[in-house]
């Protein structure tokens, strides 16, 4: 018989043990997450979606050197070199990429090419949403990559006013 | 090789002949020694200090590229003060390096980085602002970036002393030293592009290649130039089916390094925008697009008609295509279409040298023997301007083994620079000037004669009988114009030769008969341009050509079928002194076709029997039917020159000098492809004293 109570209080204080922390948990704020209905939460560091970013003067940081194609385990990145001209200016370098694209369906997001990168051009941002029914939608353009101009930044294209007019004297 | 000099360098003992410096022994024993301006086969300069050594007994280091090795000698290449000197040098010429290898184009294969990397130090002591000076362009093709440059010389060296220009010096002084042309801005050169490739950094880049992309992201294809017939062999760097730079680094190859403005440069003919790319066929009176089918089955039609009703065919081959090509062009002639009137473009009277000769060994020379003979005779050519490779070996035999070399021309030539004699003669008039040569050439231990299309038909066997009255050991080089100008007379694209000089029953018509035959009825052109230089007589006949642009032949043809170019087909070729080679194919055009194919297609249209027609079967062929053509298989296929001997034997028939007619092209123009490169017919060069306007 004694037995029995003592199960029977043995089972409540249990109870009443783990109820504890239960309420003493709901009083605390809520450590998941929403995502998709809410935002998704990121560390700082988080590899996603590739970012080609601009200097201070809304120009190209990314001179086309192909030391992140080289650096790729998965040869996934593409670029196409070009020379920067006095009529159109690209980039701060000599050169700049035409074409740079990433391959996704093939990245693995190990950052090498972010630690290659000589002019710091190429990051990592959080962009994570890359899932498609179509693999061809994975291959991502430079256009689509590079940070957009800060407000009130110059675009990405300088042009030069005295040698756009040399030019045109010149056709 | 009694006397070797013996040395010990990192305590290993090494031989070496008297004479030899300590940086070559040093290789040969295994062991580098880093530097930028030793550069084999040029003057010494000792500017770079990178090649610094300790020599037991000697008080400094010494520079191991200007010394001398000796008896005894204790040389160490990797102690503390050798690997402290190299550090510091490094760090020196880094001063005003100024570090931009992610945009620099030498970056993955330039000298200054990979010697940063193995031997440099980290660091730098040196904080000031870099000196910078802005980048220059001498030329369409030369850029001149002066931060860069670390001072070599090897661009100076290898101009004034390789080719024979000298278009550049070093101007002002210390840190404001820099690389200059010697006309000021600009160069007046062969524009070569010698001194792009020998720089060791990327102080001089190429204005093809320029910022197009990176060393290693190319395919590397060695194959053989399509301009002149010298056969240099250039390796091509593809990136995306698109040609963006020849060079030869690897000294792969008869040429080394060796290369000119044609080989290195003027690639880019092929994706040319004019370049065809869909076969054309005239309807109503235009050409217009068809698809390859609707063509060949035209041409085969017009083809089985003709011969059905024992037509006049004219069948025109090219000089540039492969030999493969040519054999089956004429083999489709003979035995498909029933004729022998099938001719080219005739530079250079092969046929009488060989008749001539027939019987001897060792009567034709190599490229080789242009830097090993002792003595050389130029006889009516301009070598510098038309075989740059001729020229350049026949340069570096004079600087290395002091050969004697003779010209007779009819104005100056580069070669007079260092030539023992000169003689200026008339057109025509070149074996007068031979013979007056007759006391100085006897003396020589040997001759190699090299003549150009002014000696022809029986002034070829009067030059011949001249050499052997001289007693001496003489080999020749019939000079003709392009790549597989040579191939084209070994493989019968002639009226009265078959394949091998073999003389046909009924001779067939020459090129000039079957322009005015006005009852030609099909006109076959293949990879030639013949109503350049001449007018159809027969209004009607119908004119078939295989190109790759639209040409004057091609814009008078009824059917255009595309070609691939020499860059994008495999097959071989056979240089001027009868080297046959391999071409490998480097890039591709979309809608063209290697001549091979087109003709093997036509005749499986045509239902001809002509036995397989891939490169392979083909050349075996050629192999077994050709006489001196039975060359090795693998010396070939690992791309290597194989000499063809085609002496055993007379040749019965009476050469045609009126038709030998050489193009004179000079460094800048090659025939009709020559037009459709950019670079070509950029540069601003006048292409010699000869030409002088």
């Amino acid at each position: 018989m004694a037995s029995k109570i003592q199960e029977i209080l043995g089972s409540a204080a249990a109870i009443a043990k783990g109820m504890s922390i239960t309420f003493k948990e709901m009083l605390q704020p809520t450590i998941t997450e929403d995502y998709p209905d809410g935002p998704a939460i990121f560390q700082e560091r988080f590899r996603g979606a590739h970012v080609l970013q601009r200097d201070e003067n809304g120009l190209e940081k990314c001179v086309a050197c192909f030391l992140c194609a080289a650096a790729c385990p998965v040869e996934c990145i593409y670029i196409e070199a070009k020379e920067n001209t006095e009529q159109q200016r690209i980039s701060g370098g000599e050169r700049y990429a035409e074409v740079y694209n990433i391959d996704y369906s093939r990245c693995i997001f190990c950052g090498y090419c972010v630690e290659a990168c000589p002019t710091d051009a190429i990051t990592h941002g959080h962009g994570f949403e890359l899932a498609s029914y179509n693999t061809s939608t994975l291959i991502i353009r430079k256009e689509q990559m590079l940070a957009p101009l800060e407000p009130g930044k110059k675009p990405s294209v300088v042009l030069d006013p005295a040698a756009t007019a040399l030019a045109a004297d010149h056709h | 090789m009694a006397d070797l000099v013996t040395l010990t360098i990192n305590g290993k003992t090494v031989q070496a002949p008297p004479g030899t410096l300590v940086i070559d022994a040093a290789k040969r024993a295994g062991i580098e020694i880093p530097a930028f301006c030793y550069y084999e086969g040029f003057s010494l300069q000792a500017a770079c200090r990178m090649c610094l050594v300790e020599v037991e007994k000697m008080p400094k280091l010494q520079a191991s590229c200007t010394l001398p090795v000796a008896e005894g000698m204790v040389v160490k290449t990797e102690s503390d003060p050798v690997v402290k000197a190299r550090k510091s040098t490094l760090e020196f010429l880094l001063t005003n390096h100024p570090l931009d290898c992610p945009v620099c184009d030498k970056g993955g294969e330039c000298e200054l980085q990979d010697m940063v990397f193995r031997y440099g130090a980290a660091e730098s002591r040196f904080t000031e602002i870099k000196h910078h000076v802005d980048e220059k362009q001498w030329s369409p093709i030369v850029f001149y970036d002066a931060p860069r440059c670390i001072l070599c010389y090897r661009c100076i060296r290898v101009c004034s002393e390789g080719m024979g220009v000298g278009a550049l010096g070093i101007v002002n002084r210390g840190v404001y030293s820099e690389i200059a042309p010697s006309h000021g801005d600009h160069l007046e050169c062969d524009e070569c592009g010698a001194c792009i490739d020998i720089c060791p950094v990327g102080a001089l880049t190429s204005g093809t290649y320029r910022y197009q992309t990176r060393p290693w992201e190319m395919k590397h294809v060695g194959t053989i130039c399509t301009f002149c017939s010298n056969g240099c062999k250039t390796t091509l760097g593809v990136r995306n089916e698109k040609i963006v730079r020849g060079n030869n680094r690897d000294k792969s190859g008869i040429n080394g390094e060796f290369l000119c403005i044609k080989g290195r440069f003027a690639f880019d003919f092929q994706d040319h925008p004019e370049r065809l790319t869909s076969p054309l066929m005239r309807i109503d009176g235009k050409l217009q697009e068809v698809s390859w089918a609707k063509a060949l089955e035209a041409v085969a039609k017009k083809f089985a008609e003709v011969k059905a009703r024992n037509g006049k065919f004219g069948i025109v081959g090219s000089t540039k295509t492969t030999n493969e090509e040519n054999f089956f062009l004429q083999k489709f002639a003979r035995q498909g279409l029933g004729t022998n009137n099938i001719d080219h473009h005739r530079s250079g009277d092969v046929v009488t040298l060989m008749d001539a000769l027939a019987g001897r060994t060792n009567a034709l020379a190599t490229v080789e023997d242009c830097y090993q003979m002792k003595a050389a005779l130029v006889v009516g050519a301009d070598l510098a301007q038309e075989h740059p490779l001729l020229a350049y070996q026949l340069r570096a035999n004079f600087r290395h083994h002091n050969a004697r070399v003779y010209t007779v021309t009819r104005g100056p030539v580069r070669e007079d620079q260092y030539s023992v004699s000169r003689v200026r003669t008339e057109p025509g008039k070149e074996l007068e000037g031979v013979e007056s040569l007759r006391p100085m050439l006897s003396q020589e231990p040997e001759l190699l004669i090299l003549f150009g299309s002014s000696i022809k038909g029986e002034d070829v066997r009067r030059l011949v009988a001249f050499a052997d009255s001289l007693n001496i050991p003489v080999k020749y080089i019939c000079l003709v114009d392009y790549s597989n100008s040579r191939g084209a007379v070994d493989m019968g694209l002639l009226p009265d030769l078959g394949p091998g000089y073999q003389p046909v029953d009924n001779p067939g018509l020459t090129l000039p008969e079957m322009m005015a035959a006005t009852d030609l009825d099909v006109l076959w052109v293949v990879g030639a341009n013949p109503l350049a230089r001449y007018s159809l007589a027969a209004a009607n006949a119908f004119v078939v050509v295989q190109e790759m642009f639209l040409t004057e032949t091609a814009q008078r043809a009824d059917v255009v079928l595309p070609a691939a170019s020499a860059y994008e087909k495999n097959g071989t070729v056979t240089n001027v002194t009868g080297q046959c080679q391999k071409l490998t194919a480097a890039a591709k055009t979309m809608g063209t076709k290697p001549d091979l194919e087109i003709m093997g297609l036509l005749a499986k249209e045509m239902k001809l029997n002509l036995g397989i027609w891939t490169v392979q079967s083909v050349f075996e062929q050629i192999r077994t039917q050709v006489r001196g053509y039975n060359i090795p298989l693998p010396v070939v296929a690992t791309g290597q020159a194989a000499q063809t001997s085609p002496l055993n034997g007379r040749i019965p028939v009476i050469s045609r000098p009126d038709l030998i007619q050489s193009a004179s092209n000079t460094l800048f123009t090659s025939g009709s492809l020559g037009r459709y490169s950019k670079k070509l017919t950029s540069v601003l060069e006048y292409p010699g004293e000869l030409y002088r306007p």
